[in-house]
């Protein structure tokens, strides 16, 4: 889902890191303020492995082929949204400057939908279930919806853009992300947090696991 | 739980994600998927070709040293060593990033 420059016009891009800004700016302090030695190696372990396996793109059919995101599984893990935020911009600018990999005037947009929207709609998502579902559930329906929603309001800023069709472009990008969702981002998340609470229950925030056990 | 043992566990656990993380740089040329994104296909579907080559021609705002994570004219080395490169970079920023930024 990495918007390359041509797809957004200048005006528009520069107001997509208008937006993002603030948020680099709260994932910082977020950082400043949670992270210590003992955090630190987990985020840089998580931010490389992430980096990682967005270049190894799942086929979906269709001609189709996706990557996770992982914005929802770093804020599920930290218990807050602002570590994806923080991750995916870190993966994003070594993405976009080194590898071409999605524009750098467009890369506030990127940074808005897989840092933001994907990380915040999952992460908030996985806090309203976990308590009834359990944390597998939780976490694999979250990260879902999380690129779910990202993709759409993709599809919204293309058709802003003057790029796509509103309608075909919303039914295009809903369609494909609902099943990169489902297997490149529900499935992986749930199975590294499952990992996760298995070897390292400690690891987890206190948030993630807290009433966890009541339902499960 | 003694915070040293502990720091020694989390030192572990980055290793192990070194080493998954580098596994999969490592795989991913020759196992991903050389399909269009769900972005790009879409844009396959609903913006008319002629408009699509023209915004493909189109120069990046920026050139970046190893498009499309490869090295020219180095084949599957060139493209293992370019993730193995950009995994280590982003492990190296945010560990860095990370030690400047804790309390």
């Amino acid at each position: 889902m990495h918007i390359p420059d041509s797809f957004i016009p200048m005006g528009q891009a520069i107001i997509y890191w208008v937006i993002a800004l603030p948020f680099i700016f709260m994932s910082l302090k977020w950082a400043r303020k949670e992270l210590d030695d003992m955090k630190v190696p987990i985020l840089a372990a998580l931010a490389a492995g992430i980096f990682a396996i967005q270049a190894l793109n799942i086929p979906i059919g269709m001609g189709t082929s996706g990557h996770m995101v992982g914005a929802a599984l770093v804020a599920i893990i930290f218990g807050s949204p602002m570590a994806g935020v923080l991750v995916l911009t870190l993966v994003l600018l070594v993405q976009g400057f080194v590898f071409g990999d999605g524009g750098i005037t467009t890369m506030g947009a990127n940074i808005v939908n897989m840092g933001v929207i994907s990380g915040f709609v999952g992460y908030y998502t996985f806090a309203a279930l976990k308590n009834k579902t359990g944390i597998k559930a939780a976490s694999f329906v979250g990260a879902w919806l999380g690129l779910l929603v990202s993709s759409v309001a993709c599809a919204v800023e293309m058709y802003v853009a003057g790029t796509f069709p509103l309608e075909a472009g919303l039914a295009a990008m809903g369609l494909y992300h609902l099943i990169i969702g489902f297997i490149g981002e529900g499935l992986i998340t749930a199975i590294v947090i499952i990992a996760i609470e298995k070897a390292r229950p400690d690891l987890l925030d206190s948030s993630v696991t807290s009433v966890n056990g009541v339902g499960a | 739980m003694n915070v040293s043992v502990s720091k020694g566990m989390n030192m572990k656990f980055l290793y192990a994600g070194i080493i998954i993380a580098l596994l999969v740089a490592i795989a991913a040329p020759f196992l991903a998927s050389s399909d269009p994104d769900g972005l790009e296909s879409a844009a396959g579907n609903v913006i008319d070709e002629a408009k699509l080559a023209e915004m493909e021609e189109s120069e990046p705002f920026m050139e970046s040293p190893m498009p499309d994570y490869a090295i020219e004219g180095q084949g599957k080395t060139g493209e293992v060593l370019a993730i193995v490169i950009g995994t280590l970079l982003v492990l190296g920023i945010s560990f860095g990033l990370g030690k400047l930024a804790k309390k």
